[in-house]
């Protein structure tokens, strides 16, 4: 490893800089191509993390719900009756919270939104909101709606919304359900068996102390007949999975697309410095440059560019993420370290291939063009 | 073929060096079988019509350009059986290079230009800083060591040429038409310092140039023509400025006595001292 000892004079990172606004143009280009992977993979994040916030940040260690049915989203469950005598009775069991669940539309007179309706026992609250910003858990002819919706739809506190075709009062708000694809909303159970029904769509368990939620779950698999059982960690991976599977194609494409881009400006800012400097090369070589050498800065000025370039995408989506949610709040960017080391891969790819064009430029070098005289 | 032989040690030799392009009817002899030997602390100057063989031959001197046959030994290397890195060696190591275009990297600094040749050496970090800046301070260029070629003037542009080229201590520096593009000032300063190179650090010096001006600092003058060595006339010595010079050039004959001079200023002034009248005597 080079250090600063022995450092020498860093030839690729001047001659790669010398012309600054051509540099900057070539990382910015570079850049802009892995901000639209970024950007994309973080809407996606984002909305997953939105899709699993409920599950995610309740206090259940084991979801159970119909049989072959793994997810909330896109789903629709019920549960065989006996169910929550059954799983209540397993040994290891604190508590059993079943919830309701459909999927519907909240309205007000001028606005819609997509919701999750989840009806739950509001005298524990378990199985209701994670956090009530204003207000009060809902009663009867109430609903508590996530404060994003609710501004969305322009209502407050004791404003009247149709949920599910039923005129409720808002009760209260809570924050972190409200997605870029939908926003959950809250009843009580007396409440959702008055919209819909009174079956039960989802047990959610807890463990008691010292049993560990896989272990609970093997054992609610052996007792309840007819149901699949998953620890939290697993219904929430079912999830994120489903909107996974969802974007992925899209995100492909992109992810294709970018490459495509960013392989190109690498590679024709590489090309064009190389060829543009071609007799500083023979000079080099003149003086007692190996090949080898010249090979080696060729690639040093690659990685600089993809380096600088996925730092100014990184700092540029974590920006966007930022005023995205502040201008539209539904819209979540999770820039995660997961996306940025795969687009920081993509990206060295890129560079390794762009620097491959210049190389046979440089081996024909001749050191003795040196001495010719200048054009 | 002319024969130029100093006794021994050399710091290169070359033995019936030849360079030819092409085959049968299309054979061109750029350099012919040309012997020399430049020691320690001599200035060579080779001279010669455009076209002659000079660059090929300076090329070949400087482990640039294989010889077609004959043979030169560097530092005890034949380069015309050597392998391609050592020919890469023996140029970073044994020459110092100084360009007629300067040739300096436009997007370093003098003080990285002479840096960078250190580097290729195997100097690094301080110590080929220490080197760089001590070599701009020698040529005077120690308040420009952080500008860019474009912020030189000529002369400076090739005091920091020559200053890269002794950056790795070289025993030869081979310089191809150094005052081409310099002021007659200009020229001599760095005529002058190419002496100095060879007679304060014993380096061996071959310059390769059409500049009458560094007549006066050469110890040999070889002319170059159709790719071999030529005697050339006796010099004489230009009384106004102290140029060795052909005995071609202006000239005037003063008490029975014919003078030589480098050009017609030298030989205006000289009459004008001795009260000739400078006739119509062709340059």
């Amino acid at each position: 490893m080079t250090t600063r000892l022995n450092r020498s004079v860093p030839l690729a990172r001047r001659v790669l800089f010398a012309e600054r606004r051509r540099a900057i143009l070539s990382v910015a280009g570079v850049a802009s191509a892995l901000l639209l992977v970024l950007l994309l993979d973080g809407i996606f994040a984002g909305a997953m993390n939105a899709n699993t916030y409920y599950v995610r940040t309740g206090p259940a260690d084991v979801v159970v719900s119909q049989s072959g049915v793994r997810t909330m989203h896109m789903s629709t469950s019920v549960l065989p009756a006996g169910a929550l005598e059954q799983t209540r009775q397993v040994d290891g069991v604190a508590w059993v919270a079943p919830i309701s669940f459909s999927t519907g539309i909240v309205a007000d007179g001028t606005g819609r939104q997509l919701s999750y309706v989840i009806g739950y026992d509001t005298t524990t609250g378990r199985g209701g909101p994670h956090r009530i910003v204003s207000g009060r858990a809902p009663g009867l002819g109430e609903v508590l709606l996530d404060g994003i919706a609710a501004n969305q739809l322009g209502v407050g506190l004791g404003d009247t919304v149709l949920v599910l075709g039923s005129p409720l009062r808002v009760s209260g708000l809570a924050s972190g359900g409200t997605s870029i694809v939908n926003t959950t909303t809250f009843v009580s159970h007396q409440q959702y068996a008055a919209l819909r029904s009174d079956v039960s769509a989802y047990l959610l368990v807890k463990a008691v102390s010292g049993v560990r939620a896989g272990e609970l779950a093997r054992r609610l698999r052996d007792a309840v007949p007819n149901v699949s059982v998953q620890t939290r960690s697993q219904f929430v991976a079912s999830e994120a999975r489903i909107t996974r599977d969802m974007s992925a194609d899209l995100l492909r494409i992109m992810t294709i697309l970018s490459f495509g881009i960013a392989l190109a400006v690498t590679a024709l800012t590489l090309l064009t410095v190389t060829l543009t400097r071609l007799r500083d090369y023979a000079v080099v070589k003149a003086l007692g440059s190996s090949s080898g050498r010249l090979v080696r800065t060729v690639s040093a000025q690659a990685a600089w560019t993809v380096a600088a370039a996925v730092a100014v995408a990184v700092a540029a989506a974590e920006l966007l993420a930022l005023l995205l949610s502040r201008l539209l709040p539904t819209v979540q960017v999770l820039v995660t370290s997961g996306s940025v080391t795969r687009t920081a891969i993509w990206a060295a790819v890129v560079g390794v291939l762009a620097a491959l064009g210049p190389l046979p430029r440089l081996a024909r070098i001749d050191p003795a063009t040196a001495f010719r005289e200048a054009a | 073929m002319t024969t130029f032989v100093q006794a021994p040690p050399t710091a290169l030799q070359a033995r019936a060096l030849t360079k030819t392009y092409g085959v049968g009817a299309t054979l061109v002899v750029a350099v012919g079988g040309v012997d020399l030997d430049v020691v320690p602390g001599e200035v060579v100057l080779i001279m010669g019509p455009s076209g002659s063989g000079k660059t090929t031959l300076l090329l070949m001197l400087g482990a640039l350009l294989r010889p077609t046959s004959g043979s030169l030994v560097i530092d005890g290397i034949d380069t015309t059986t050597a392998s391609g890195r050592t020919l890469t060696r023996l140029r970073a190591t044994h020459f110092g290079f100084v360009f007629q275009d300067y040739n300096l990297l436009g997007a370093l600094t003098a003080r990285e230009n002479v840096e960078l040749a250190c580097n290729l050496a195997g100097t690094t970090g301080p110590r080929a800083r220490s080197r760089a800046a001590e070599l701009l301070t020698r040529f005077g260029l120690a308040g420009r060591a952080g500008s860019r070629p474009d912020q030189l003037s000529g002369g400076e542009k090739q005091r920091v040429s020559l200053a890269r080229a002794l950056a790795n201590d070289p025993a030869v520096v081979l310089a191809d038409e150094p005052t081409a593009n310099l002021d007659s000032a200009r020229g001599h300063e760095i005529a002058r310092l190419l002496r100095r190179l060879a007679d304060e650090d014993q380096r061996s010096i071959v310059i390769v140039s059409h500049d009458q001006r560094l007549r006066e600092v050469a110890d040999r003058i070889l002319w170059l023509e159709d790719g071999v060595f030529r005697e050339i006339a006796g010099m004489a010595l230009d009384p106004v400025c102290g140029m060795q010079v052909e005995r071609t050039g202006p000239s005037l004959e003063v008490d029975g006595t014919t003078f030589w001079f480098c050009a017609t200023g030298c030989r205006t002034e000289f009459a004008e001292r001795h009260g000739s009248t400078v006739g119509s005597q062709p340059r």
